[in-house]
């Protein structure tokens, strides 16, 4: 799932000071789950942000909180969720992709993030999120004992480990394991140590969105290809 | 009571059925009539019914604003001295088993009252402020 970290309230007061009514929208999906973003978070980052202690300047804004299961759907969110008329601003607790959905749909009103999307991982442990992906266009877990040296590895070595990896602690930081440490001793596993004699050329980056914003086109549900490519117009 | 909901423009096309991508809908044909059928469980709210449906006839807005459904009823303890409910029965059951005494039911307000009480008896001269003392 995509996990996001709470702003520092400062800064999103900051964002909304001296405007009169923001509403504060909470995302269903991803960082509800990762407990960061959905609608309990969102009303109690209403309460925080209406303190009088954040705004030296003048009167707070008046919070409304609500929320939609997917800010990341422009369709979806065009059809239910519905913002007063009298809004001056939004505050998104979405990753990125809901933050600019609203953005979209809703412009030219301003929309200020309150998360920092941080990575895509895993629950390990019921309260420990941890990075497991980089969604780098050309997986290659099949190859490495499903553990991905591009997310876990603090190098992204395609060839490890390197020498500083110590008693399967990574030089890095030796509070996580090595990455290579990892797929060497699940490889041995599973008794497929011969994958770890290839040694893997340099990685073409481009599926990574190094050539720009990556896009997905399902057939057969989208229309023309161009069409989800082409810039939103909130006034159609 | 299942959140999925058609209007009548539903004629058993069953477009929501064959592009639902967690086969959470399906259908019987039994006895002259066909039925829409939706599994909770396993749906994902992701859209995809409404969005394919050619008759717009899915009411997707009950699957994002569905009612409150009763799960269980259980009895509740009262405090003792105001009558606000404190606790469930089964509640006071486990507490009172786990701390190998009985459970006294007292609302927060009582409780410090209480407290409050019992300190005023050990140290008369200097009681503790109501905000207790850490």
């Amino acid at each position: 799932m995509i996990v996001g970290n709470l702003k520092p309230v400062e800064e999103i007061a900051a964002s909304v000071a001296g405007l009169k009514n923001v509403q504060v929208v909470g995302c269903g999906s991803c960082v509800s789950v990762c407990l960061s973003g959905g609608d309990r978070e969102a009303r109690q980052l209403a309460d925080e942000l209406s303190l009088p202690l954040y705004y030296p300047d003048g009167p707070p804004p008046a919070f409304a909180v609500n929320g939609i299961v997917r800010q990341c759907e422009k369709d979806m969110v065009k059809t239910y969720l519905t913002l007063p008329a009298e809004t001056d601003a939004v505050v998104s607790l979405a990753c990125g992709a809901g933050v600019q959905t609203l953005a979209d749909l809703f412009s030219p009103l301003p929309v200020f993030p309150a998360l920092n999307t941080t990575f895509l991982g895993a629950l390990d442990e019921p309260g420990i999120w941890r990075e497991k992906c980089h969604g780098c266009g050309d997986c290659m877990l099949s190859f490495t004992g499903s553990i991905c040296p591009v997310a876990r590895c603090a190098k992204s070595l395609f060839n490890g480990p390197c020498g500083g990896s110590q008693g399967g602690r990574c030089e890095v930081n030796p509070e996580i394991p090595c990455a290579w440490a990892m797929i060497y001793y699940r490889l041995k596993s599973q008794n497929r140590l011969d994958l770890l004699q290839k040694v893997n050329p340099p990685r073409d980056w481009r599926p990574a969105g190094n050539t720009g914003p990556r896009s997905r086109i399902r057939t057969g549900i989208a229309g023309s290809p161009g069409d989800s490519l082409a810039p939103s117009n909130p006034t159609s | 009571m299942s959140s999925f909901i058609v209007n009548e423009k539903c004629n058993g096309c069953l477009a929501c059925v064959q592009n639902c991508p967690n086969r959470a809908l399906d259908y019987r044909d039994h006895a002259g009539k066909r039925v829409l059928m939706h599994n909770m469980g396993l749906c994902a709210r992701c859209g995809q019914c409404w969005r394919v449906c050619p008759e717009q006839a899915v009411e997707f807005r009950h699957l994002l604003e569905s009612p409150w459904q009763e799960v269980v009823a259980l009895g509740l303890t009262a405090c003792r001295v105001c009558g606000e409910p404190v606790y469930t029965f089964d509640y006071g059951k486990k507490v009172s088993e786990k701390l190998r005494m009985p459970a006294e039911a007292l609302c927060p307000a009582h409780r410090r009252e209480k407290g409050l009480r019992v300190w005023s008896r050990i140290r008369p001269a200097s009681p503790p402020s109501p905000g207790g003392a850490r």
